[in-house]
């Protein structure tokens, strides 16, 4: 028996934008097959002969990376229709579970488009910001030993310490739109991750008032489709409600006490 | 992922416009948004969930096929509890509460299930479709059975209206006095049509659905269940309690559907012809009615439609019993369209 032959090459459909707030179309160029290509390779394939299929010679596509193996984030695409790292996204896989021997690739929605599949992640950073997910220390002045952390802490928070602010969760959740307040499961997470930190702690008060401002915690709508697309598998759906418990304790305290 | 600063700025790419201000509540509603939320939590669980369950408990009485007796029982057991129109302005309130901030909430997300298709995903699209249809429903319900509102035309579906029926009938008709009419006009409403029985069953199925889910998601929001275990043992307990109120309501709909209004003491075949105008299609047993009507001094007026116009009553369809011949059940048995006297 004779299996049916590969075939050499195969069609990318890609979502490109000129510019911020420009309207979006879409371009399909026809890429060779190599071994072990990821879609980060089919964009330098394609900047190296940017002619789509209908023999037309264009830009080639910008596109955002970095590290090139799922650490740094920057490379977030929506890759046929799920969101995921292009670096890590590899082409045997994806045509396995692809119509027409094509695959389609898209910007992430719910970040602002720089150009072409390459976003504006600030958002982001800025919630981080907003949170204070950071610990306090200015490093003027010999503060001592640290305190102790319980191996258990520790396991805990390193879960949620591989966060690459890739946006994943973000894009999957929705509740998170392109043009509202929601902190969205990474921030929440940050936020928790430094209020169980030994030293971190003494910004915690401030951090639960972000928490339940406006877009805060309360804003979750437990569709819990972060848990399941972040690539670092973070808990992302337990430390939302740890974060949602410190919340109610604080609230509590705070009707009581006034503080 | 470690920032180890004390006050990073907030930076922005250079070139970039500045980032729109994104406030998803507006004014006083933003200030006390946490707390909000949380009562929005509250509203939906305590008052509405607990009336709900208590209200399927109290209707499964109906699959009891005792003339209604045992429901008739719990019914009047409400009516009876204290500052009553207190406890219905506290639902209102609360159901209005919960509704109005749920739909404000629910157009502030946007769905994508078709893209991420996930259990979960599913259940949060659910959960807001389900509120909306709940919202429709327990309007639809509580304007036709409770204010007997006849909406449209469509459904003139009385209800336990002020005590037991209709104004006037006591004073019409003393005989009919404190007829025991919540069973037979609650099956009367479900028989009433197909579409009613469809309408309750879709709509029921979406209350108890938002509600038991609802209790799920409360428990992560409030952070009771903060681990994926914790999560899964409490979601066994919601669909143990979804399954335990849809047999509630499963044991009040058959009852409603099967209830025999042909067994009926003729007080209350009387009482519910007088009530619902025109009901005589729940009587299988036309013959047995009309002896039972004649035994206690009445008959039921049947009015087909070519003689609608011969009658007179074509445009008022009560009394459609009224008294045979024999005096002293009621004076003015000829005055058909007296209600407004009364
Ligand atoms: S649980 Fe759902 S609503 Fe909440 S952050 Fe995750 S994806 Fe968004
Ligand atoms: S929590 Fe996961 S999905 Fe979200 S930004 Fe961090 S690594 Fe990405
Ligand atoms: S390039 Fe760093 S995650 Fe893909």
């Amino acid at each position: 028996m004779i299996a049916p032959a590969t075939p050499k090459t195969f069609k990318v459909r890609i979502k490109r934008q000129d510019g911020r707030d420009q309207p979006a179309y879409w371009q399909e160029f026809e890429v060779e097959r190599r071994p072990s290509q990821n879609i980060i390779a089919v964009l330098q394939q394609i900047a190296a002969n940017p002619v789509t299929t209908a023999g037309e010679q264009v830009e080639p596509v910008v596109w955002d990376s970095g590290c090139l193996e799922e650490v740094c984030g920057s490379c977030t695409m929506v890759i046929n229709g799920h969101v995921r790292q292009s670096c890590s996204a590899l082409v045997p896989d994806l045509l396995e579970d692809a119509d027409d021997n094509t695959i389609t690739v898209e910007p992430m929605t719910k970040f602002p488009v720089v150009r072409d599949l390459f976003v504006d992640r600030q958002r982001m950073f800025d919630n981080l910001v907003k949170v204070k997910a950071w610990v306090p220390i200015d490093g003027t002045h010999d503060l001592g030993e640290g305190p102790k952390e319980s191996p258990e802490k520790q396991q805990e928070r390193y879960a949620i310490s591989r966060c690459m602010t890739c946006g994943c969760c973000l894009e999957a959740c929705p509740q998170f739109t392109l043009d509202n307040d929601f902190l969205g499961a990474q921030a929440i997470a940050q936020a928790y991750y430094f209020n169980e930190h030994e030293t971190g702690k003494k910004l915690k008060g401030e951090r639960l008032e972000a928490l339940a401002g406006p877009g805060g915690v309360a804003d979750c709508g437990n569709a819990q489709n972060c848990v399941k697309v972040c690539p670092k598998e973070i808990p992302l759906t337990e430390a939302i409600a740890k974060a949602g418990r410190q919340l109610t304790v604080h609230a509590v305290k705070k009707f009581f006490t006034g503080k | 992922m470690t920032a180890a600063t004390t006050s990073a700025p907030v930076t922005t790419r250079p070139g970039a416009p500045k980032p729109k201000t994104r406030t998803s509540v507006a004014g006083p509603l933003s200030q006390h948004h946490f707390v909000l939320r949380r009562l929005h939590s509250l509203s939906g669980i305590v008052p509405v969930g607990l009336f709900v369950i208590g209200h399927l408990f109290t209707n499964a009485q109906m699959i009891w096929q005792d003339n209604g007796e045992t429901f008739q029982h719990e019914v009047e057991f409400i009516h009876s509890i204290p500052a009553l129109l207190f406890i219905e302005i506290a639902l209102w309130s609360a159901i209005a509460f919960h509704a109005g901030l749920g739909l404000y909430y629910t157009f502030s997300g946007k769905g994508n299930v078709a893209a991420y298709s996930y259990g979960d995903n599913i259940r949060y699209s659910l959960q807001r479709w389900t509120g909306v249809i709940a919202l429709v429903f327990i309007f639809f319900h509580i304007a036709t059975l409770r204010w007997r509102w006849d909406i449209l035309g469509l459904w003139d579906t009385p209800f336990y209206y002020k005590g037991y029926s209709v104004p006037g009938m006591e004073e019409q008709f003393p005989a009919l006095a404190n007829v025991p009419l919540s069973a037979p006009l609650t099956a009367y409403a479900l028989q009433y049509s197909v579409w009613v029985a469809l309408l309750y069953l879709v709509g029921v199925v979406a209350v108890v659905f938002h509600w038991s889910n609802g209790l799920w998601t409360a428990a992560i929001s409030w952070g009771l269940t903060i681990s994926t275990g914790a999560m899964k043992k409490w979601g066994y307990v919601c669909i143990g309690l979804f399954v335990a109120l849809m047999v509630f309501f499963g044991a009040a709909f058959v009852g409603s559907l099967r209830y025999d209004f042909d067994a009926m003491t003729p007080q209350q075949k009387a009482a519910t012809l007088f009530t619902v105008g025109d009901g005589q299609w729940a009587f299988d047993d036309k013959e047995r009615l009309e002896t039972d009507l004649a035994s206690i001094g009445m008959e039921a007026v049947l009015l087909p439609p070519e003689d609608a116009d011969e009658t007179g009553a074509a445009g008022d369809e009560r009394p459609i019993v009224e008294p045979s011949e024999t005096p002293g059940v009621a004076d003015d048995a000829a005055d058909h369209g007296g209600d407004a006297a009364h």
